[in-house]
């Protein structure tokens, strides 16, 4: 083996690495916040009455459900510009991509939550006289979010996890930050390495917390 | 009991599920002041559809059913909204098969939350109301327990609690010991019959024979989506005067008997 | 806007997008064979009693599963060939990132398909006499690969999709093959938008699929 392994010289670069990290957790936490209030809206737009809203909300949905991020981001970064005229730069273009992708997913989240709201429920409403805003607020809208929560949360992991592909449009998070270090340096293996245990000490801990959560609130709600 | 005028008068009752499937067929019934009637009859037969449209749960295709000489329901044809008496609709109760507690509430929010919020009564007074029917009903220690946390006997019977909150004048039991293991039926017959001491007017869908006897001033047969014959417990259990009833019977009461 | 949308120059690549194309599927489906296969050996390694055997199985599935697939694909590219003093084929190189991220997640696939069966199929495995070997044959495998299947297009879908961050490490594939068209022809709507209906076409019916066969299993 020629590759000499030192982990030491770690220690020189451990500001840049924190500081991209800081920048992969601030647009994971900002297109998380965005990414829910739109999701929610269109799972809303989904199961809407009127043909137009669903039609528009379901293509919206399956486009970005299907096409592979990366290019979702260069669409953004290369395309809207010119389309709107005006400039977007990349921290705009990330920001725009992974809350556009994660209302995407966030939105099916909230669809099958609100199907599993058993008719039983909307029944005892009628009974019991209650109707409208009651009904959806203190009703539908808890039972919803409760069931939500588990895979909200193993969504957000995937964000946390797309958001690497920034460093293709140049944004200077993590990813971007270990990859140059990595060429200037001519460390590859620990640089990388580091940054992959970075990433995976934050996803893990918030992966398993997703099972434990499903069983404390399967059980609770389950009748 | 013919000379007081009935206290609910159903005439001509249709619902269809889809063209081919008629559930009810233009039922006739009255229940009159004092009466506590079981309906029985095969499955399939429209007794929970009954209930489910007394209710105002389904959307009846004919029909009308008065409530104290007061229109509550009319049928608009197949497809149209019916016209609902929504001050009609408040005073009916309704407990189901499934309990239908709401999961993420506890059981003193269970019970308060339509009071509170549909009927605007104070919380402090809602919350009095609700602690004493649940020690009338033996649960008061489970005010601030989740459904979850509660065994079928005693969801059932907060479901009924969760009805009694708004004081209704007629209750309405789907066959509410039906998903109950065998040992928990009692608790909640038993509050059915503390509820037919105090004359609460009720009409309960069951199968269990022995409770029809002992809760019905009238029972009712009901098979094909009409009333085939209607009459007081024993005339009914002892000597039944259609044939369809007598098969039924028949039928239920050998099942029972080989089953014990 | 001064930007006139002309898909002349997209189309006249559309010979290098196919061959990216090409690859980007071949990719794929070396990628899903393996994922599937492997995949249910690495789920019976993680569920064996031996924790000899599992923990590296478990260790294996966190990793890929919580880690971003872009540092797995650059990790192999660069780490691999300077640990090991071994230079693949990007090509291959490629297929062993994307193979061992579908591995870990369609082994937590067929993980969960299998826990999801009633224990009372084995109490009646038992009560039938049949052996451990027959009942995991007749009775666990053909209950989780159904279970399993709808989660298992899914993967398949997805590892479609992070196929394209290959082009990161300048394999010729459908993006990678975008991205030079649009930069040489300066025509990045249409190429882009073409490379990105290519991608949704192909998705869009294995999508379909995958929506059905929930559906499926949700009635049974």
């Amino acid at each position: 083996m020629s590759y000499t392994v030192d982990f030491l010289f770690l220690a020189n670069y451990w500001d840049a690495l924190l500081n991209g990290l800081m920048t992969t957790l601030g647009i994971t936490g900002l297109c998380l916040v965005l990414g829910l209030g739109l999701g929610f809206v269109v799972a809303l737009m989904r199961l809407s009455q009127n043909v137009v809203v669903r039609s528009v909300s379901t293509v919206y949905v399956e486009f970005f459900r299907g096409t592979p991020v990366l290019i979702q981001l260069f669409w953004i970064f290369f395309c809207l510009p010119l389309v709107l005229g005006i400039e977007i730069g990349n921290f705009m273009s990330a920001v725009i991509a992974l809350t556009l992708y994660m209302g995407a997913i966030v939105s099916e989240t909230f669809r099958s939550s609100l199907r599993a709201i058993e008719k039983d429920q909307m029944d005892a409403c009628v009974a019991l006289g209650i109707g409208g805003f009651t009904k959806v607020i203190y009703v539908i809208l808890p039972q919803a979010i409760l069931r939500a929560i588990p895979t909200l949360l193993s969504n957000s992991v995937s964000l946390f996890k797309e958001s690497a592909l920034v460093s293709a449009v140049g944004m200077s998070d993590l990813m971007y930050i270990g990859q140059n270090i990595s060429s200037i340096t001519f460390k590859p293996v620990e640089m990388l390495t580091a940054v992959a245990v970075i990433y995976f000490l934050i996803a893990f801990p918030l992966t398993r917390s997703v099972s434990l959560l499903e069983r404390k609130l399967i059980h609770k709600i389950s009748l | 009991m013919t000379d007081k005028a009935p206290f609910i008068k159903i005439r001509g009752l249709k619902k269809s599920y889809s063209p081919e499937i008629q559930v009810l067929k233009g039922l006739d019934l009255d229940m009159y002041p004092g009466d506590r009637i079981v309906v029985i009859g095969p499955s399939g037969g429209g007794k929970s559809t009954l209930l489910r449209c007394m209710m105002g749960l389904e959307n009846i295709d004919a029909g009308t059913i008065e409530f104290d000489s007061k229109m509550y329901i009319a049928g608009k044809g197949v497809g149209k909204m019916n016209d609902i008496n929504k001050s009609v609709q408040k005073q009916v109760g309704m407990v189901f098969q499934h309990y239908t507690l709401f999961p993420h509430l506890t059981i003193l929010q269970n019970l308060t939350l339509a009071p509170i919020k549909s009927r605007g009564i104070p919380r402090s007074e809602a919350e009095d109301k609700a602690r004493g029917l649940l020690k009338r009903l033996g649960l008061a220690d489970k005010a601030g327990a989740q459904p979850s946390q509660l065994s079928g006997g005693q969801k059932q019977r907060v479901a009924i609690a969760r009805a009694l909150m708004l004081s209704p004048n007629l209750m309405l039991f789907d066959e509410v010991t039906s998903a109950l293991d065998p040992e928990l039926v009692n608790e909640v017959e038993s509050v059915m019959m503390q509820l037919a001491e105090q004359q609460m007017p009720m009409m309960i869908v069951t199968h269990d024979m022995w409770f029809a006897k002992n809760i019905a001033t009238r029972v009712v047969f009901c098979a094909g989506g009409v009333v085939v014959e209607d009459g007081t417990p024993e005339q009914i259990f002892t000597n039944p005067k259609e044939q369809r009833t007598r098969d039924f019977l028949e039928k239920i009461l050998h099942t029972t008997e080989s089953a014990a | 806007m001064s930007y006139d949308i002309d898909f002349f120059y997209a189309l006249r690549g559309i010979d290098q997008l196919l061959e990216g194309l090409k690859i980007t599927l071949t990719l794929s489906a070396v990628s899903i064979i393996i994922g599937v296969t492997l995949g249910f050996v690495v789920c019976l390694l993680l569920m064996s009693r031996s924790r000899l055997l599992s923990f590296p199985a478990m260790t294996f599935i966190e990793i890929f599963r919580c880690t971003p697939a872009l540092i797995q694909i650059v990790w192999i590219f660069y780490c691999v060939p300077m640990l090991f003093n071994v230079f693949l084929d990007p090509i291959v190189m490629g297929i062993l990132a994307l193979s061992l991220n579908l591995i870990a997640f369609n082994a937590e696939a067929y993980r969960a398909a299998i826990q999801s069966i009633p224990k009372a199929h084995l109490d009646a495995s038992v009560a039938l006499g049949l052996s451990p070997l027959q009942t995991q044959l007749y009775v666990i495998l053909p209950q989780a690969v159904r279970l399993a299947l709808p989660v298992l297009v899914t993967n398949g879908i997805s590892i479609f999709q992070q196929s394209a961050l290959v082009a990161i490490v300048a394999i010729e594939d459908l993006m990678y093959m975008g991205k030079m068209l649009s930069t040489e022809t300066y025509r990045p709507i249409e190429t882009f938008t073409l490379v990105a209906l290519i991608y949704f076409a192909i998705a869009l019916p294995a999508m379909f699929i995958s929506n059905r066969l929930e559906k499926r299993l949700k009635v049974a």
